[in-house]
């Protein structure tokens, strides 16, 4: 594995870069997900409109990735500075967003999002501290609930691809099937599952995430063996294509502190 | 019209502030804009108790959090984007010292901009089918929910959607790039939520990283978002967000944001922290001194830097503001 002339976290940002498309109306969240929505913006998707949820617009992050999405990193050649409201709610709540990509601590075979906290024996019928606090919801939720489509990035860790999460921060496909209509949300639901290992889809009726891709370094045994349910693979799954060298150089050259090859953390 | 609203921060928490109040701060952003110095005077003069109004967890939370002086909080984010978990704040939830109450960033904003508008509630279409409209940090017995996010039936569609709760913080302390001695304030980066915010606070003071000439607003009255007359008094501090940044004059410190995180992950480490950058601060000097003339130098070599050209020429040097507050009546009483 050492081998691989890149990481696994670069083939994660990379495949998930791919799900974004030219031209398209893109927000991206905090860290990876940042990475890989500037690093399409490099490669394949140079008019790829994009924002953060504060309202920076048409900046490319300069000296590495961005500590937030209100860094000075991005804020040095923003086209223009908003607000909240305004991206997260004119542009995304309204349903004029194409695609936004969030991150998960965990992740359910509905594509619901927990970045909320963890409860070691769930969280029962009434609400108590969580054994461990995360982050809360952020701006994930109103991506989730508004943007055309959803990707989410996770690193692939069994205890990461729970049955149910403990807590949904973000909304999947909640029970599966049509559930999101009782809610009538603008944006469709996540439309991947990247990984560190794959790649998951949802199936178009009951909505569960099914493995339609590895990566040419992980195999459907080993993806299933690190997913917490039965996770079912697709009758056309298929290997990834590995990063093209023009792939891993966009990507490098917005990556340039090298946050993508660094050590995976384990755990947290 | 005061000569000028000008007060020293110590003055600010003095008249403003009491233990248990609704307190919020601006931006409130993870790594970027917020009054952390406002907080940090909060500390010092021993306040408690706090309802903090957060439109997302800041340093400054993290801190009052860590330090027992919150109660209740209500949050979008709660963690510092790429530097991790909020340690303090982690710790001060997992240990039910503090009931934070979830919302998303989207519905921060809504809820200020309720606030702002006096509408009794907000047409909630995001937060709603997920455990943030269920569950209630604030009313842990209510499951699922039918107080925090209730839902309600849209009278033109039929369609069932859900009502957020305005929110009118008692204090606002609102961190701006630029204030003019009036409290007319010009912000660089994004604004957050910081408009509705002065809208929605019964009270805005502004913490701003420089003082500028009036005739600095008479160019760009545009980009005066918040004017004089929301406002109650300013108070100019230098480095007010770090360790966090502020477009156009200063990065984050890195350093001391992950050295500041580690500290307030245990008790131990947050009295030390307390000891050396909160209770022993004893004036703005200190404060910069205990900053470091190097790290100033570093960070405000910031590539953003040319975001102030256009000001620079109203932009007063720190003898006039000091000339200014010593003739102001009130800090002698």
């Amino acid at each position: 594995m050492s081998e691989l002339p890149y990481t696994r976290q670069e083939m994660m940002a990379i495949a998930a870069g791919r799900e974004l498309r030219d031209g398209e109306l893109a927000i991206f969240g905090v860290g990876l997900s940042m990475l890989a929505g500037y690093f399409a913006q490099a490669h394949h998707a140079p008019r790829l409109r994009s924002m953060t949820e504060g309202g920076v617009y048409g900046a490319t992050p300069v000296g590495g990735l961005p500590w937030g999405i209100e860094c000075n990193r991005l804020s040095a050649n923003a086209t223009s500075f908003t607000h909240a409201l305004d991206a997260l709610g004119f542009l995304v709540a309204s349903g004029r967003c194409d695609v936004g990509i969030i991150g998960a601590a965990q992740v359910d075979k509905f594509g619901n999002v927990n970045t909320t906290g963890i409860w070691q024996d769930g969280l029962g019928e009434h609400y108590r501290a969580p054994d461990t606090r995360l982050t809360g919801a952020g701006g994930a939720n109103d991506i989730a609930c508004g943007a055309g489509r959803v990707v989410i990035m996770v690193s692939h860790e069994a205890k990461r691809f729970a049955e149910r999460v403990d807590y949904i921060s973000s909304p999947g496909y909640l029970e599966g099937g049509n559930a999101r209509a009782r809610h009538g949300f603008v944006g469709g639901g996540p439309s991947a599952i990247v990984t560190t290992l794959g790649v998951l889809r949802p199936e178009p009726d009951s909505k569960e995430f099914v493995l339609t891709g590895y990566y040419p370094f992980s195999s459907v045994a080993e993806i299933q063996a690190h997913t917490g349910w039965a996770l079912r693979v697709a009758a056309d799954v298929q290997e990834i294509a590995p990063p093209s060298s023009a792939e891993l150089a966009a990507l490098r050259r917005v990556d340039v502190t090298g946050a993508l090859r660094k050590p995976a953390k384990h755990g947290k | 019209m005061p000569a000028h609203r000008l007060i020293s921060l110590a003055e600010a928490v003095r008249r403003y502030t009491r233990d248990g109040m609704q307190y919020a701060s601006g931006a409130a952003l993870p790594i970027g804009s917020d009054a952390i110095v406002f907080g940090r005077e909060l500390l010092r003069q021993r306040r408690s108790k706090l309802h903090a109004i957060f439109h997302c967890n800041s340093q400054q939370l993290n801190l009052l959090a860590a330090a027992g002086a919150v109660d209740k909080a209500e949050c979008g984010f709660s963690g510092l984007e790429v530097f991790g978990f909020a340690n303090g704040l982690r710790r001060a939830v997992e240990s039910g010292q503090t009931a934070l109450e979830d919302y998303s960033n989207l519905a921060m904003a809504l809820r200020l901009l309720g606030g702002a508008l006096n509408w009794p509630f907000v047409p909630a279409t995001v937060n709603i089918g997920s455990d943030i409209q269920h569950r209630s940090a604030f009313a842990p017995e209510d499951y699922p929910s039918t107080t925090k996010i209730p839902t309600v039936t849209d009278p033109f569609s039929g369609r069932e959607i859900g009502a957020f709760s305005p929110l009118r913080p008692e204090l606002a302390a609102i961190h701006v790039s630029l204030a003019d001695p009036q409290g007319n304030a010009i912000m660089l980066g994004s604004e957050w939520s910081r408009f509705e915010l002065s809208r929605a606070a019964g009270k805005v003071i502004l913490i701003a990283d420089a003082i500028v000439d009036g005739a600095c607003m008479l160019q760009f009255p545009n980009l005066v978002r918040i004017p004089d007359i929301l406002v109650e008094a300013v108070v100019y501090h230098p480095f007010a967000a770090w360790p966090q940044s502020s477009p156009g004059w200063y990065d984050a410190d890195e350093a001391h944001m992950l050295h500041m995180n580690q500290a307030l992950a245990t008790a131990e480490g947050t009295a030390q922290y307390l000891n050396e950058f909160v209770y022993g601060v004893n004036s703005l000097d200190d404060y910069l001194a205990r900053i470091g003339d190097d790290v100033r130098a570093r960070l405000s070599a910031t590539a953003t830097g040319f975001l102030l050209d256009p000001f620079r020429q109203w932009i007063k040097t720190p003898e006039q503001v000091a000339a200014l507050l010593a003739h102001t009546p009130e800090t002698h009483a």
